[in-house]
């Protein structure tokens, strides 16, 4: 379809035309150019042919004559037409290039070895719409104009692989060193085992060297191969005649600004100066994790979400994580799931990315040291590690119940599954709280009448993680409050429906983290209140159901005006659950 | 196959059918009968998130509640032909208005939130009723679980010896794909507590004791023969059922042991009795109890109607409310109030409403919940919202599963290999939860 609006906006190109051979066999071509008898044309799929004109009925005889004569089409092999035309720099060279290279034209043989040649792209007029390269939304149109032509760089630009080097290697190179192939049913391999389509197989060389050293164009054989003399053996590219000197500076000019995939991107190793979001692991995130964790889009009528509610296509999406919790503990690579998924077992269901290669150990290293420095934007962002242990300041702290339980946390080791199974003999319930921390929380939920105090004392060998005991319902009674204060990160206390009285609450001023106390159904008298009103600290506490007094509620509510006290007058005579 | 199977002699055949089945199911052991043992629990493992509710009590209303007359009246709409006889009336929370049907809860607001843009893509009972239990469309192909069922499955048991899923006074739905352990406990009068769980007076502990082992020797042969996972089951459910009746838990079926007073505030109907056993059950650790009331469905003489359901739910819900505060486990506790859809702001010739699946009204209270909030606002048709976005069912139960700390974005695979998640594909509002 682009060609039956080349005939319209295009100069010097030729619109598809069937022709018919002597033996009657017709194809639907484009003739490109010729050179001599010889001509080159294009069929539908963009592969390119050499027929001697001789070999077409007389109308088409006449037809490529004319074309000829009249300048219609322009004189040389097709391929080397195009690679010296995109830019205004290379114009100056056209007819230079030409009258260097020797007749070494390919032949219809060279065409089939290749097994999808490149696309010729068609010359357009200045200002014509397809001149326009389709942009993808939310891509930076700039980037894309960059991407379009293989362009020269700019005096001073930086060399980027991609658009710079990587046409002149496609151009002259891939014909011998590409990847292996299929053809006929045998596999051909690149020609000394070395294949030049991508940055990774380039810098990888083949089985005896590398060819390509970052910086040191003299030990670089791929450039050393380029300069040789013409009659040399080693001399590439071994047909059509060498590089221009354009073209052999490109890759000279890119081997010494460090052989970078991408222009201003740090290769491996550069990352002396702090590791930068956008650099360096914005490029691994776009490759490898954006297909699945991008942004929704809608897609038939539906809105496609990112996998797991995940998103990670800017920086804030990847530091807000999902529902589930942030997946960069800055400064921690190892709480850091981000690292955690990339670095599991290849047979762990949870790897991440789920479809190709693991990703490589340098793109792994890059993420370490990302997270380890503090999962900057820039580097030059500050960030200071938190430090390992922090001081609890009860001042501090009086925000939320959460947070204080946070930070205890940290301060006790984790508990070992055989701690856990000791407590736990006696009937207790223990359960970690959150998987941020190492506080635990224990009850005794079923049969609990037959709990006393002996019961609780398996809990004292974690005595220091539990931070929620709930003794409701159970038979024990005010001598338990010895084992109960010495858990001394104690921040939530449930002794609903016990016998404790006014003695056991005297002792509970021992602990300093206590918010939550719940006495309701208790025999706790007025006699408490003064012992309660001590405690500054408390968040809440539960009354009801005692024989606590509404004026001794009263009292304590000005005692303590921030808390919550919770009572109401008796709505029933005995406790419930018996 | 089968000419293959004739040929062989019967002991063979016996074998082969054995095998087949032990190849495909799994293996198990006889556990022992007999004495109650208190076995000690494993440790529950923390979910993503710290969980702030640790029980759901999920109070349906079948049949489609009227929300215009119950949870949003509407100011905006027109009193005579839209919102009717019934005015809103303040509450404890400032800003929040509730029908003047609701006094009682009206004081409890406080701790409460509403959702009034919920949606629903169904106009019908069955059909409504299962996308709100389970977050997906009923289908041919499989029964999901409810959404108590996965909870029960996911947030593991607390209490070892009661069942984590109770429905009282009806049943919604079922297990699903999910074993049936964690299927709801249906419970049909709250008064007669649990069915069947009485051992005869004239049978003593030995003699049960020994009935029991006879059954067990009984059954050994077919054991060993057939050691699947189905058949080990059914032991299990006999021994689970075994340990519930031995344990002092099962008291807490016994709504009848509560003092007058008690039964007094909450009223002595089926869904007040319903909702006094549910928060015996909280005391008892258990995870979800769903108590059903019925009755809402007024295409007809829908004043009246509602009227007289909202004095039983009303003081129904107050008081749980109450109660659960006054015991200190309000905070542990969500208490969740909805139903299918709502009905027609537009009052029908009949005096009554019609369904209307667009922007009824979703109740929640206690644990993870902000109090006083009200998310959303209806315009003064009632069509369309004015404020906020529509809530389907799978958004309000992943606000319930985000609250308990559940995984939303875990994909969960059916035994037949099909992905499902908990919640479906809900978004939590964010706007009610207090984290």
């Amino acid at each position: 379809m682009l060609c039956l609006f080349s005939v319209v906006y295009c100069r010097g190109e030729e619109s598809f035309r069937t022709f018919t051979t002597a033996d009657g066999k017709s194809f639907p071509f484009r003739v490109l150019s010729f050179e001599g008898q010889e001509f080159y044309f294009e069929d539908r799929n963009g592969k390119q042919y050499k027929v001697n004109y001789k070999q077409f009925s007389p109308t088409d005889q006449k037809y490529l004559i004319d074309t000829a004569q009249n300048g219609k089409i322009p004189e040389g092999d097709p391929r080397k037409l195009n690679s010296a035309k995109t830019d205004s720099v290379m114009d100056s060279t056209e007819e230079t290039s030409s009258e260097e290279k020797p007749e070494g034209v390919p032949t219809a043989e060279d065409d089939r070895r290749l097994k999808a040649p490149p696309k010729k792209t068609p010359k357009l007029r200045p200002g014509s719409f397809f001149a326009y390269k389709p942009v993808k939304l939310g891509q930076d149109p700039t980037l894309a104009e960059e991407k379009k032509g293989g362009s020269m760089p700019k005096s001073g630009e930086p060399i980027d692989f991609t658009s710079h080097v990587l046409p002149i290697l496609e151009d002259r190179c891939f014909s011998c060193h590409q990847e292996p192939y299929d053809k006929n049913g045998r596999t051909i391999q690149p020609k000394a085992g070395l294949a030049l389509n991508t940055y990774e197989l380039v810098m990888k060389g083949n089985l005896d060297a590398t060819v390509v050293t970052a910086g040191d164009v003299e030990d670089s054989y791929l450039h050393e191969v380029l300069t040789l003399d013409e009659d040399d053996d080693m001399f590439m590219p071994p047909k059509g005649g060498p590089l221009t000197p354009e073209q052999i500076d490109i890759i000279k000019r890119w081997i010494k600004e460090g052989a970078k995939p991408k222009a201003g991107a740090s290769a491996t190793a550069d990352a002396s100066a702090g590791i930068s979001f956008h650099d360096h692991i914005f490029p691994i995130l776009e490759e490898r994790c954006l297909d699945c964790h991008g942004e929704p889009y809608v897609k038939n009528g539906r809105t496609i979400h990112p996998k797991a509610g995940l998103a990670l296509n800017t920086y804030e999406a990847v530091l807000k994580g999902n529902l589930d919790g942030e997946i960069v503990a800055r400064g921690n690579h190892e709480e850091s799931t981000l690292y955690v998924v990339i670095t599991l077992d290849p047979d762990d269901s949870e790897l991440m990315p789920p479809k190709g290669d693991p990703l490589t150990p340098e793109e792994i290293e890059l993420f370490k040291k990302w997270i380890d420095e503090g999962a900057k934007e820039n580097p030059s962002d500050f960030f200071e590690k938190p430090k390992e242990k922090v001081a609890v300041s009860l001042t501090s702290t009086a925000d939320k119940k959460t947070a204080l339980v946070d930070l205890l946390g940290k301060q006790v080791s984790k508990l070992s599954p055989v701690k856990l199974k000791a407590a736990s003999e006696t009937g207790a319930l223990v359960t970690p709280l959150s998987e941020k921390h190492n506080m635990v929380r224990a009850e005794f939920s079923s049969g609990p009448s037959l709990i006393e105090n002996k019961a609780v004392q398996a809990l004292s060998s974690i005595q220091s993680n539990i931070s929620h005991l709930d003794l409701s319902r159970t038979a024990v009674n005010d001598s338990v409050i010895t084992m109960v204060t010495k858990m001394k990160n104690l921040t939530w206390l449930g002794l609903r429906n016990t016998k404790i009285t006014d003695n056991g609450v005297k002792a509970l001023k021992a602990l300093q983290f206590l918010r939550f106390l719940n006495l309701s159904g208790t025999q706790v008298t007025d006699s408490s209140i003064k012992e309660l009103s001590q405690m500054k600290d408390l968040e809440e506490i539960y009354l009801w159901n005692t024989k606590v007094s509404e004026s001794g509620v009263e009292t304590l509510r000005k005692s303590l005006p921030e808390a919550k006290i919770i009572w109401f007058p008796e709505v029933v005579q005995t406790a419930s659950v018996e | 196959m089968k000419s293959d199977l004739k040929s062989l002699d019967e002991l063979s055949r016996r074998e082969f059918v054995a095998s087949a089945a032990k190849a495909c199911l799994g293996v198990g052991l006889l556990p022992m009968a007999g004495s109650y043992v208190h076995t000690p629990v494993e440790a529950l493992q923390p979910g993503p998130r710290p969980a702030n509710a640790r029980h759901i009590i999920y109070l349906y209303m079948s049949g489609g509640m009227t929300h215009m007359d119950t949870f949003a009246p509407n100011p905006d709409a027109d009193k005579e032909t839209y919102q009717g006889p019934v005015s809103p009336i303040a509450t404890s929370a400032d800003g929040v208005f509730l029908s003047e049907n609701l006094p009682r809860t009206a004081q409890h607001m406080h701790n409460a939130a509403v959702i009034r843009t919920m949606m629903t893509s169904q106009g019908a009972h069955m059909q409504g009723n299962y996308l709100m239990h389970t977050s997906y469309q009923m289908r041919g192909t499989i029964a999901h679980p409810t959404f108590g069922s996965w909870i029960a499955k996911m947030s593991g048991p607390i209490n070892s010896t009661i069942p984590m899923n109770v429905a009282i006074n009806g049943r919604s739905g079922s297990s699903g794909f999910l074993e049936s352990k964690y299927g709801p406990l249906p419970i049909g009068n709250p008064n007669a507590g649990l069915a069947n769980s009485m051992a005869a007076d004239y049978l003593d502990q030995t003699r049960f004791d020994g009935r029991l082992a006879m059954a067990q020797k009984m059954n050994a042969g077919f054991l060993d023969t057939y050691d699947q996972k189905q058949v080990r089951a059914y032991t299990d459910l006999y021994n689970d059922a075994i340990k519930l009746m031995r344990s002092e838990d099962l008291k807490a079926f016994d709504v009848a042991s509560e003092p007058d007073s008690m039964k007094d505030l909450y009223g002595r109907t089926a869904f007040g009795q319903g909702c006094l056993l549910a928060r015996r059950l909280v005391e008892n650790k258990v995870r979800y109890i769903e108590v059903t009331r019925g009755g809402w469905d007024t295409h007809s003489n829908n004043f009246e109607a509602v009227a007289n359901n909202c004095n039983d739910l009303d003081r129904g819900l107050s008081a749980l409310l109450l109660d659960l505060e006054a015991r200190g486990l309000l905070q542990d506790t969500m208490i969740v109030l909805v139903s299918e859809f709502g009905r027609t702001p537009r009052i029908n010739g009949g005096n009554g409403r019609d369904h209307w699946p667009y922007g009824f009204s979703a109740f929640l209270a206690g644990g993870g919940i902000k109090g006083g909030t009200v998310y959303g606002k209806m315009d003064k048709v009632g069509r369309n919202p004015a404020e906020g976005k529509f809530v389907d069912p799978a958004s309000l139960n992943a606000t319930i599963g985000y609250a308990m700390g559940l995984p939303l974005n875990d994909v969960q695979y059916s035994p037949s290999g099909r992905p499902f998640k908990v919640a479906h594909d809900g978004e939590p509002v964010m706007d009610v939860l207090s984290v």
